[in-house]
């Protein structure tokens, strides 16, 4: 159950990524922290403790599960993959982020058109 | 070591595993992969950046899991056998704090102008009441046992605050008093009366550690709290007040705590809880110039005070996992 009340508190930026990248399908740590800086167009790189503080949260709030582990190159990799209720949340932050988006252009078309909005 | 990983990643891998140690076993080598596989070429060692991260990340980890810890079979488990040992081992620092007393004043005085200093009614009677919180506990009457714990630790606390600050004639004098003469009994008496109410009961932790445990539990951690009243048993003009005789009183709590851990998930919790007994002994290491004894005083405060929710939670865990079951 997610006690994180979407009407008040905007989501954070890593939780964003992160949530981004696996709604493209499961991934491992290694691919959500590359994948996010994709995302990010370069400016953000997760650092391994904040990725994994961030996955061990969205795990308590049943946003995200594990999907599966693998041995590559003697490594255990586990993958993770987005909950439905994940995947709601994510769509509602990203309504959110587009209909903000949305005013900062009006406003900024109004700008160069020489008023304001 | 895979052959795509360069010598020098041994080393880098030995000090990621430190580091890593900050997080809970399962995730150790999840993680571990993760990093080496983001190292640059020829990294020996993790940036200071990346450790102060990965440092901090797994702290908050460990401490946002303390709930679900707490709330667990091994939670409640751990509360029983503290309920169990921690009333025990109250009542035998009592006596060996009365015994210190009268050992000092007898190396001071002629031992017939001791009378006037035997214990008084009251310390009598608290006494009296945790030796009846040990004998209800085993005689399965715990939440009677909690609330005389409960009463007579206000008691305690009130009274030694009142009488330090008339035999001191000052309020700020009275709070260094109140610092020597009450310390690590009272966590430990705070402890006993949360495990008592919120835990399964003394009967229960029996169950788990079996008498030969407990009786050895209860005294090497009487032991280890009451190393300074035995040591001034033992040599009465021993100077108690010294920092390094604080610090052994430390060390002992922590060698106490660390030999009557009992193996497991169970004992790694009661060391835990038992181990909070430790705060205001370290706290009372703090020179008394730095902090005008206050530091101490506020550390007995909160340690005795936040048991409780700790028992709490725990508490509500079990009830949860009985209603889910019912």
């Amino acid at each position: 159950m997610y006690e994180y009340d979407v009407k008040k508190r905007s989501m954070q930026e890593p939780t964003f990524l992160i949530l981004t990248a696996l709604a493209a399908g499961p991934q491992h740590g290694y691919g959500i922290i590359t994948d996010a800086e994709r995302i990010s167009g370069g400016v953000t790189r997760l650092q391994t403790g904040t990725l994994y503080m961030a996955l061990d949260r969205l795990r308590s709030a049943g946003l995200v599960e594990p999907d599966r582990e693998e041995v590559a190159d003697g490594r255990l990799r586990r993958y993770y993959r987005l909950t439905d209720e994940g995947a709601a949340l994510l769509a509602a932050e990203t309504r959110r982020r587009r209909a903000r988006a949305a005013v900062a252009a009006q406003r900024l078309r109004a700008r160069l058109a020489g008023g304001t909005a | 070591m895979p052959a795509r990983y360069p010598a020098g990643a041994a080393v880098l891998e030995r000090r990621y595993r430190r580091l890593l140690r900050c997080y809970p076993p399962t995730d150790r080598e999840e993680m571990l992969g993760v990093l080496l596989a983001a190292a640059r070429p020829g990294q020996r060692t993790p940036g200071l950046r990346q450790a102060v991260n990965l440092a901090a990340c797994g702290l908050v980890i460990r401490v946002r899991r303390i709930p679900g810890w707490l709330a667990a079979d091994a939670g409640q488990d751990a509360l029983a056998v503290v309920s169990l040992i921690a009333p025990a081992v109250v009542v035998i620092l009592l006596a060996l704090g009365r015994g210190a007393m009268d050992a000092t004043a007898a190396a001071r005085v002629p031992f017939w102008t001791l009378l006037p200093i035997l214990p008084s009614l009251g310390e009598s009677v608290v006494v009296l009441a945790w030796l009846a919180v040990v004998v209800l506990g085993l005689l399965d009457c715990r939440r009677t046992a909690a609330v005389i714990a409960s009463i007579s630790l206000t008691l305690a606390w009130l009274a030694v605050l009142t009488a330090s600050v008339q035999q001191s004639g000052g309020l700020s004098q009275g709070l260094f008093q109140f610092l020597g003469t009450v310390d690590v009994p009272v966590v430990l008496a705070s402890l006993a009366a949360c495990s008592l109410a919120l835990s399964p009961g003394p009967l229960r932790g029996l169950a788990i550690v079996g008498w030969r445990r407990a009786c050895l539990m209860i005294a090497g951690l009487s032991a280890g709290f009451g190393f300074p009243s035995i040591v001034q048993l033992v040599h009465p003009a021993a100077p108690s007040g010294d920092l390094a005789f604080r610090l052994l009183g430390v060390l002992a709590i922590a060698v106490a705590v660390a030999v009557t851990l009992v193996p497991g998930p169970v004992g790694r919790r009661v060391a835990g809880l038992v181990a909070a007994g430790l705060l205001p002994s370290l706290a009372a290491t703090v020179p008394s110039r730095l902090y005008g004894g206050l530091a101490a005083w506020l550390v007995i405060l909160l340690v005795a005070v936040l048991v409780w929710p700790v028992a709490i939670v725990s508490w509500r865990g079990r009830v949860r996992r009985a209603s889910r079951a019912g």
